[in-house]
């Protein structure tokens, strides 16, 4: 695990503006040069008018304006392909940085969601890789329409002062019609999902419409409700127009004005023609403002998108140590561990011992820490306080390598990822222990049915919550010396359950098993009952039995 | 991409799309008169020595804006007609196609997000393509009256270039559609990987598998940051283009414009075109671009996610109201109810079988059960009982009947199949109930909800006519409905794939005895229990089938007895 210095620093805003720093002064020159030739551009224009009018020669002017339009031009191709491959590298940077932290730290992801994460990795990155360009953007932006309304000062200040008044009839017009147009859409998103949760509804019931065959009745009942989605739309269309013509009515205004001043500016020989058409382009720049808006809200999104994927960029990783560990049958040691959480411990001083290739069952009743007992023994949690030590070495002192030839887990819903089975079984792998592990628990059978048998995609694969399970327990098969099993066969049924056990049975590593069946647990060498995250009592199956508190943990 | 863009416009009223064009003939009337106004406000007003005059002309201008809004406000209302039937297509067709793919087994990935998603931004879209596409449309219309107006030699200068700009774009439409739609793919695709990833995130870290994890997410973020920088070549594209078609007919203008000064054109009708150049033509074609660029884009993506079926579009549901089904006669000699004849089926040509050369017979009123581990191919040995799965070899008959020669509606008659889930709808108890057999009278709806044990579920729901809310029912109590309504079917047969393993074991017991004295049935079993109450019980046991009675398979097979142990171990839940 070599780390890149500049990644581990906290990600701000200013480090995220920073890492694109290769490409900032190309974009900044280009967008600055482009925003300066525009400005320029209709005093060109002006010049050339006039000195066509005045029947001179005009190959100046009419040179220097197509000069800055091939500048105007060439800014914008420069300024357009830098600011895309700017964007995309740094997007893919921070989603490699990303994917890795989420992968680095199983002991602190468990507080986001995978939506959330998905989330942030896909558009998150997105919005913040645009934190660099948007910065100089935005200043470059600011350019023409400020600039333009100080060459309408330059030219005359009259001309700057219809301008104003041109503004405030703007702001006037745009709140005069201002109109709530919500409800339609409200109600147009109620006739939908009015149509969604009918057509989830007959999904769910798919084996029961196809052997009814009765697919187009359910059809036309889902469909039942688009006369009402059909008119909602339209609705919304109609509350859509008074903006409309809103926005066609304050469009002229805000030029009409100035080019009536610089019209009598003209008449009184103070402008010339070509000035006149120069100050309504000015016009047309300066009202501009109102978009600059625009600008300053894409700046904010990629702050907020920064600040939102530092959460997960700045997670701190597991630290592994470098031990291996000694010889030894797996004996796993709890001493005085005790495990926090947001609203006090959820781990209280736990000491007991798993002797090695024995068994032992962690009861309790549901949300008495059973699972974050599980996740400490497996070293997906790190105790606040106390040891965790597998044959005498502390599982945080042991290399990762190590740490996870040694030990695994399987839970009642494992999440699977990759390409294919084989992938989902053995992540990273070779198949011969893929095939070995997938025999052990029974999978093997269910994989050579499949369409590619064990190189079936993953999304393509028909799966249970047994099946699930059962490449769970797969996946965990080659730990050597310590398997820990979190209600990993509860979804399995009577004869899978059977054949997962002889396995079991049959190899000798360390077996903790958090279990809800008292048939599991009397099976068990030693009993941990948990209750309210500290030990209530250890000892045999047969011995707790006798307790009706521990017999009431069963009865569900 | 051709095939999306004719859909798109495959579906648009003739009618629509004039009162549209309609309002946005008059919604341009600004923008065509501008250039003219200005023209005449210029030469006859402050050049001529009378501001006021000029003044005035402006002021048409602004009287002009006021029709033109008019024009908008009529432009939008038109718009729902053009965009909503679109929508309404769209809607149909992916409701019609994930009934049917959920139907024939294949359930669509993503139907939901399709409908509230997809068929909202194509909703959108589509709305902003009409909009920019109309406008381009009607202000080249406008701004050719209006230079025509001035003076057709200053049209003759600025059209040309201008129209090969938009040549030049709609020449480029389809590769810059080609890198979009790449581009989204590869979004999409970094999305399912970042989104498997997150979710396994702890699971992989228990298996040691980060490294893979890493590399299973690197391919897809280095595809799709090579696809997004490949738009920078599209967005060249569109700026040249934007060049020729905005930036030529200005330049053309002024180096004609001595020679046409010479020739007589005034000073303010070159400023009147170069107006309808620069507030006209330009902001047109821009819109184009970026309407076609962003908007055609988004709907091309979501037309190929939504993949609409461009042939059968407005075919209507096909299959016949629901009839009452009436019993059949009976064959004669009696064959089998249901015998199945060296029945084989295997997912994949590389895969093992599912079910191999299995031949067995089930007569009238027998009880058998299907028993075996998860994964075994118990519901896929449902499903080609049923006739919804074809074999490979090997059939299905119904009284002699072979099931692939049967309609969906005449298998309908002859077996009906519960699977787990039981299907409820938002709809009244009773139509819930007499899904299978529409005719029913209450009484016979409510005999059976009582030999199922329903009777005080419907009750609590508020009797036959209650409107039934699935959300707020419970798998256990959605499966006695649906143990209802498949006991009323007239069907002889009835198939409980795993129906009752929601329901308590009494619950089970009473149901599956309900069905016993019903008719022919056949029960893939969760419990061992179920086995126990079944006259005969097929064995499946990946690979090998054992068919019998209880005494004879205790003796024969493996399996069965340790099936049966733990049926009479049961000393634990």
């Amino acid at each position: 695990m070599t780390a890149v210095p500049a990644a581990e620093r906290p990600l701000t805003f200013r480090a995220a503006v920073r890492r694109s720093l290769a490409w900032l002064p190309l974009i900044a020159a280009a967008a600055v040069l482009g925003s300066l030739g525009a400005l320029a551009l209709p005093l060109a224009l002006a010049a050339a008018v006039d000195a066509v009018a005045a029947g001179g020669d005009a190959t100046g002017p009419v040179a220097l304006a197509a000069g800055l339009i091939a500048l105007g031009v060439a800014c914008d191709l420069a300024e357009s392909s830098a600011e895309t491959a700017c964007a995309a590298d740094a997007a893919a940077r921070l989603r490699t940085g990303m994917v890795r932290r989420v992968l680095g730290a199983p002991h602190r992801i468990s507080r986001f969601d995978t939506g959330d994460l998905v989330a942030r990795i896909s558009a998150g990155a997105a919005d913040a890789a645009h934190a660099g360009p948007s910065a100089v953007g935005a200043v470059a932006a600011a350019l023409p329409p400020l600039g333009a309304l100080a060459i309408l000062v330059w030219l005359d200040w009259r001309l700057a002062a219809a301008f104003a008044v041109g503004l405030v009839l703007v702001a006037m017009v745009l709140r005069l019609f201002a109109k709530q147009t919500t409800a339609a859409a409200r109600q147009y998103q109620a006739a939908q999902s009015e149509i969604a949760a009918r057509l989830t509804e007959a999904l769910d019931g798919g084996r029961t419409i196809a052997a009814a065959g009765t697919a187009g009745a359910e059809t036309r009942r889902v469909l039942s409700g688009l006369p009402a989605l059909a008119r909602h739309g339209r609705a919304m269309w109609r509350a859509l127009s008074a903006a409309g013509a809103r926005a066609a009515v304050a469009g002229p205004l805000a030029t009409v004005g100035v080019l009536a001043v610089a019209g009598f500016l003209v008449a009184a020989g103070r402008l010339s023609p070509g000035e006149l058409l120069a100050a309504g382009q000015y016009a047309m720049m300066g009202a501009g403002l109102g978009s600059l808006t625009g600008v300053v809200a894409a700046t904010a999104r990629a702050k907020a998108a920064v600040a939102r994927i530092a959460e997960v960029h700045d997670l701190s990783a597991m630290s592994y140590g470098t031990d291996t560990l000694p010889p030894g049958t797996g004996r796993l040691e709890f001493t005085g561990v005790t495990v926090d959480g947001d609203a006090g411990p959820i781990l209280r001083d736990l000491t007991f011992a798993v002797p090695g290739g024995a068994t032992a069952a962690v009861v309790g009743a549901s949300g008495s820490g059973k699972s974050v007992l599980a996740e400490t023994a497996a070293r997906l949690r790190d105790p606040d306080s106390g040891t965790v030590t597998l044959d005498g070495r502390p599982l945080s002192a042991l290399s990762r390598t190590e740490l996870r030839r040694a030990l695994s887990l399987a839970t009642a819903r494992p999440a699977l990822a990759g390409a294919t089975l084989a992938d989902a079984l053995g992540p990273g792998r070779p198949r011969t222990l893929i095939v070995d592990a997938a025999t052990a628990v029974g999978a093997h059978d269910f994989a050579t049915r499949l369409p590619a048998a064990y190189d079936t995609p993953l999304p393509d694969l028909p799966m249970s919550g047994g099946e699930a399970q059962r490449i769970g327990l797969a996946r965990a098969w080659h730990a050597e010396r310590l398997l820990v099993l979190d209600d990993a066969t509860s979804s399995l049924d009577l004869l899978s359950a059977d054949r997962v056990e002889q396995a079991l049975a049959a190899s000798d590593r360390t077996r903790l098993v958090v279990t809800y069946d008292a048939t599991q647990a009397d099976r068990a060498d030693l009993v941990v009952w948990l209750e309210a995250g500290a030990i209530r009592a250890t000892g045999p199956h047969g011995d707790l039995w006798d307790d009706p508190d521990y017999r009431a943990v069963f009865a569900r | 991409m051709r095939q999306e863009f004719r859909y798109a416009a495959s579906g648009l009223s003739a009618r629509a799309v004039w009162a549209l064009l309609a309002w946005s003939a008059l919604e341009i009337l600004p923008t065509a008169v501008f250039g003219l106004m200005l023209a005449r406000a210029v030469d006859e007003g402050f050049l001529a020595g009378r501001p006021w005059t000029g003044a005035a002309w402006l002021g048409g201008v602004l009287l002009a804006a006021a029709v033109g809004a008019l024009g908008a406000a009529r432009v939008y209302a038109a718009l729902g007609a053009v965009v909503e039937p679109f929508r309404d297509r769209l809607v149909r067709q992916v409701v019609r196609r994930s009934l049917a793919g959920a139907a024939a087994g294949r359930p669509e990935p993503g139907a939901l997000s399709l409908l509230t998603r997809q068929v909202e931004i194509a909703r959108d879209a589509y709305a902003g393509i009409v909009v920019s596409v109309r406008g381009c449309l009607v202000t080249t219309v406008g701004v050719t009256a209006g230079l025509l107006a001035l003076d057709a030699r200053l049209a003759a200068l600025v059209l040309p270039p201008f129209f090969l700009g938009l040549m030049a774009f709609t020449a480029t439409l389809g590769f810059a559609a080609g890198r979009q739609r790449a581009a989204a793919e590869a979004d999409a695709d970094l999305t399912d990987a970042a989104g498997r990833v997150a979710a396994a995130a702890r699971d992989l870290a228990a298996a040691g598998g980060e490294a893979y994890g890493e590399a299973f997410a690197a391919g897809p973020i280095a595809a799709q940051r090579k696809a997004e920088r490949a738009l920078a070549g599209a967005a060249a594209l569109r700026t040249l283009c934007f060049a020729v078609g905005g930036w030529l007919p200005l330049l053309v203008l002024l180096v004609a414009a001595p020679r046409l000064l010479d020739q007589g054109v005034t000073a303010g009708a070159l400023t009147g075109a170069l107006l309808y150049i620069l507030t006209g033509l330009q902001p047109a074609l821009s819109a184009l671009i970026s309407g076609l660029g962003s908007s055609g884009l988004r709907l091309y993506v979501a037309l190929t996610r939504i993949r609409p079926d461009t042939g059968r579009d407005e075919v209507a549901e096909a299959d016949p109201e629901p009839g009452p089904l009436n019993p059949l006669p009976l064959p004669d000699p009696p064959a089998p109810v249901l015998a199945a004849h060296g029945l084989t089926f295997a997912y994949g040509p590389r895969s093992t079988p599912a079910v191999e050369d299995l031949e067995f017979a089930v007569g009238p009123g027998e009880h058998l059960a299907i028993v075996g581990p998860s994964g075994v191919g118990k519901s896929t040995l449902a499903a080609l009982l049923c006739g919804l799965l074809r074999p490979d070899r090997g059939g299905v008959a119904y009284s002699g009947d072979d099931a692939a020669q049967l309609s969906p509606r005449e298998l309908a008659r002859r077996r009906v199949l519960l699977p787990q889930g039981g299907y409820v709808f938002t709809a009244t108890v009773r139509e819930n109930l007499a899904y299978l057999h529409p005719g029913a009278t209450d009484e016979a709806i409510a005999a059976s909800a009582a030999a199922v044990g329903a009777t005080g579920l419907v009750d609590r729901l508020g009797g036959l006519d209650a409107l039934l809310a699935p959300r707020d029912l419970s798998s256990g109590e959605r499966q006695i409905l649906a143990l209802a309504r498949a006991h009323l079917s007239p069907a002889p047969v009835a198939i409980l794939d795993e129906a009752t393993c929601h329901l308590d074991p009494a619950a089970e017991a009473r149901a599956e005895r309900a069905f016993a004295e019903r008719g022919t049935l056949i029960v893939i079993a969760h419990r061992p229990s179920s086995a126990l109450r079944a006259e005969r019980v097929l064995v499946l046991d990946g690979g090998t089938a054992v068919l019998g009675d209880r005494e004879m398979l205790q003796g024969v097979s493996p399996l069965f007895r340790v099936l049966m142990a733990h049926q009479s171990g049961g000393a634990t839940p």
